[in-house]
Formats: C-alpha cells, structure tokens, sequence
C-alpha cells in the first residue's frame, strides 16, 4: 500500500517535475518501500497508457458507462484505490470536455467547410450529442461534488440554471429557425460556456 | 499546591499562545532573471511583486490551520507555497509577498486566496477558485481564471486572457490583444489609444451569457473585435472619429446607434434587428452579436 503523504510527491516523481533534491530523497523512499514501488509501477503504466491514446477520439457511445463503472468502484469504499480513480477520472473529464467542443467545433462549422451540413439537417443528433456529452460531465461532477464547499456549489448550481437557461432559448429559437447561421452560433457559444463550468467544477473539486 | 496550579496554568497558557502565534516567513533563494515560479497558495493573499534582483524572496505570516510553508526548485524553477493535508479544511489564513526578477514567468493557484501580481514583464498564468486576481504592469502574457473572485488587469500586457464564471472583469490599459469570457460576471474594457501609449485593440474578444459587456476606449487600425452575449447588454463606446466597420445583429433585443446616421433594420424574418455600417475604409472590423440583450453602439 503506497504511503498516503507521498501521493503528491508520487505524481510529481513520474511527471518528472520534481526537483533534484526532492527526486533524490523520493528516489531513497522508493529503495525502502514497496507500497510506493507498486504504486509507482502503476502511475507509469497509467501514464504510459495515457500516451497512447489518439488525440482526437469520435465519441463512443458508452462512454459514460466505463467511468460510472470505475467511479462506482470508488464508491463500494476501496480507499486504497482513491488517488489512482481520482487521476482517472480527471483524465476522462477532461477527454469529455475535449470531445463537447470537437464535437460543437465539428457540428457547427460555417457554410464554407467540408464539414458542413445542410441546413436543418441533423441538428437533432447535435444537440442530442451536446446534451450527452454534458451530461456525462456532469454525472461525473455529481460524484465529486461532496469536495466542493457549499458556497461554492451554491454558485455552481446557479450558474447551471443561467447557463441551461439559455441554451434552452436557443434551442428553441433554433427549433424555430434552424438555418440561421447566427443562432447556430449563440447556442455553440452556450454550450461552451457550460463546459467551461463544468470544467471550472471539477477543476475545484479535485485540485 | 498553589505553586504547582500556577505552574500549570503558565505552562497551559504557553501552550495555548504557542498555538496561537503565527508563523512567520522570511526566505531567499537565487533565481535567473528569466526563471520560473509556481505558487500554489490555498487561502489568505500572495502578492507577486517584480524588482530589479536576481534572487526570489518570500516573506509572509501563516495562521494556525494555515498548512506548511514548503519551497523546492534550483535557480531557473522554483516551487513555493501553503501545503494543507488532502484531508483537511482550510483552517486559516497566509498571506505571502513573493519578490521576482522581473522577467520571470509566474504561475499561482489559489482556493480562495486573493491573487495579486504587480510589475512583472514575464507571462502570468493565474487561477483561483475564489479569490479575486489583480495584475498591474506590463506583463508578456496573462491568463486569469477564477470561478467568482473579480479580475483586474491594467496596464499594457501583450496578451491577455481572462475567464470567469460571475466575476467581475476590469481590463484597462494599453494591452493590443485581449479576450474576456464570463458566464454572469460583467465584463468593462477601457482601451487606451495612443495618447495613453496604446495602440488601441488590435485583437478582442469579449463574450459573455447574461453578464453586461461595456467597452470604452479606441479600436486599432485593422483591429478585430467581437462581442457576444446571450442575454446580457453590449455597450461599444468610442471615439466619435474611429474608422471601422460595424457589424450588429440582436434576435430579441435591439440595436441604437448614435455613431453615424445608420439605423438598424428588421432582420429578414422579422425576428430581431442588424445593423452594418462603415465608417470609412481599411479601418478596424467590429462585430456584435447578441441573442436578446440589448446593444449600443455611440461616441465617447
């Protein structure tokens, strides 16, 4: 079992940001511990596993199900495995945040791109894709949100309501008038906006 | 028996001021003029402040449930701050004063410690979940992120970038590319021109969902500035005799302009106002967008 002070240290340590007298004196821990050894080999493995993701991932349909999965494991009480999930579930926040604005990037550009569509078309499966993606993030806030000071989600659920507030009427006046460019525009601007809470939310909650 | 209570009430009182008593932080460490700070500083104040030294000073006060003061690095980067164990609370406050070689490159996070940073030319990247950022000087490069704290930045920064969710964001000064984002937070940008020693904005961005977005100062020359709300109001004011073309559009709310004879039209469908007019050739390209804020567009 790694020792629960040196997590920071441990992070630090394989990330390479350590500086060398703080490397060396975690590098004398390591020779008499095994708990952070083991620990060390799976944070490199993480990392290692990390790397080799794709840059861009077209967004998988049960994307929610593997982090609620591993959240749920969390959750069941194995303390010993916290810090690894939190790293887990901070790299799957930020992949979906990263896949909300590729997606809005990819399903809103101008009239003057290969990707585009034609008017109408298909704005059913954006949104839907919009709303999935958002709420997978926040589901997963959801989970951290204990972390939070109340204060803090106090203003987080407010802004919620300003922001759903507003996407809202733009989908609305999107429903009404799918072709305007300009609406198309405003909404993406909304969405965005929330996932910069979002990510706001989780950043708080997990730093 | 008196003898020893009143010993023990001695020895339970020093006790009790040792607990107390803040500890206090006074250290130095050599740093290259262009190195690097990290500061992490949970709670209370840090104030960055650059001088004309090539060493890195940190003098300060910790309260009790403050955490540990904690420093790491060599002389290009150097890690300082607060360390509160992940289980506890934040019990107190540190407010530290972090003196720079001016052209460091300084990054700090905070919870809900104030932030503030004053002559430093490197690049500043500031978050705080709470806390308000104030930044003065001529920095390279700034990036200021809070979640409700206020952020100010004056002065003549190259570029800035600041986000916030219902802060509050002051931008003045001569800076040529800015970009402001809020959720419910206003949003005021005083541009200096050349008067001032500016060359007025050459870059903006200024977007924001129900905050209010103000801008009042000169546009540079072939500058692009974009402003875009959802329901807050947009408020352009410049200088009567500003070239640039304008380009306005509301769905719900409307349009004044008192900066040329131009007056905004009913868009195509009927739902909401545009407005393009130009005020001359070559000049700078101003867009506003606004779902149903209102937007004013008039002379400084």
């Amino acid at each position: 079992m790694m020792c629960p002070e040196m997590e920071v240290r441990l992070n630090e340590y394989v990330d390479g940001t350590l500086a060398a007298r703080e490397r060396a004196a975690v590098e004398a821990h390591l020779a008499e511990c095994a708990g952070c050894r083991a620990a060390i080999v799976e944070l490199r493995a993480l990392v290692t596993a990390a790397a080799t993701l794709p840059k861009s991932i077209p967004p998988k349909r049960d994307l929610w199900g593997d982090i609620a999965r591993r959240l749920g494991k969390r959750e069941r009480g194995n303390g010993k495995r916290v810090w690894r999930e939190r790293a887990f579930w901070r790299r799957a926040l930020a992949a979906a945040a990263v896949l909300v604005i590729a997606l809005g990037i990819y399903r809103l550009l101008p009239p003057i791109t290969a990707h585009y569509r034609p008017a109408g078309q298909g704005w059913v499966a954006v949104q839907a894709d919009f709303d999935r993606a958002s709420g997978e993030l926040g589901r997963a806030l959801a989970l951290e949100r204990h972390r939070l000071r109340p204060e803090t989600v106090a203003l987080l659920e407010r802004n919620l309501e300003i922001i759903d507030a507003a996407i809202a009427e733009s989908r609305a006046a999107l429903a009404r008038d799918p072709a305007n460019a300009e609406l198309r525009g405003l909404f993406a601007a909304a969405y965005r906006h929330k996932v910069e809470l979002l990510r706001w939310a989780a950043h708080a909650a997990t730093s | 028996m008196t003898k020893g209570a009143c010993c023990l009430a001695l020895v339970l009182l020093w006790v009790a001021r040792a607990a107390m008593a803040q500890a206090r932080i006074d250290e130095r460490w050599p740093l290259d003029a262009a190195g690097s700070v990290r500061i992490v500083h949970p709670a209370g104040r840090v104030r960055v402040v650059g001088w004309d030294v090539d060493s890195l000073a940190v003098v300060g006060t910790l309260a009790p449930g403050a955490g540990r003061f904690y420093s790491a690095g060599d002389g290009h980067v150097r890690k300082l701050g607060v360390d509160i164990p992940a289980d506890e609370r934040i019990a107190g406050r540190a407010d530290l004063v972090v003196r720079v070689p001016r052209r460091t490159n300084v990054w700090v996070k905070s919870a809900t410690a104030d932030i503030e940073v004053e002559g430093v030319d490197g690049t500043l990247d500031l978050t705080s979940v709470r806390g308000a950022i104030h930044v003065v000087g001529t920095p390279q490069d700034v990036t200021a992120e809070t979640m409700d704290g206020a952020v100010e930045i004056a002065g003549g920064t190259g570029r800035a970038r600041v986000k916030t969710v219902s802060g509050a964001i002051l931008l003045r000064g001569a800076s040529a590319d800015i970009g402001a984002s809020t959720l419910s937070g206003a949003i005021v940008v005083r541009a200096a021109g050349w008067q001032r020693g500016g060359t007025g904005v050459q870059r903006g961005k200024f977007e924001s969902v129900t905050g209010d977005v103000r801008f009042d100062g000169e546009l540079g020359r072939g500058g692009v500035v974009e402003f875009e709300t959802q329901s807050g109001n947009i408020a352009v004011r410049v200088p009567a005799r500003t070239v640039a073309d304008f380009d306005a559009l509301t769905i719900g709310g409307t349009i004044t302009n008192t900066l040329g004879a131009a007056q905004p039209t009913p868009r195509a469908n009927g739902a909401g106002q545009a407005l393009r007019f130009s005020t001359g050739a070559g000049g700078a390209q101003v867009t506003v967008r606004s779902f149903k804020g209102g937007i004013l567009l008039e002379p400084k």
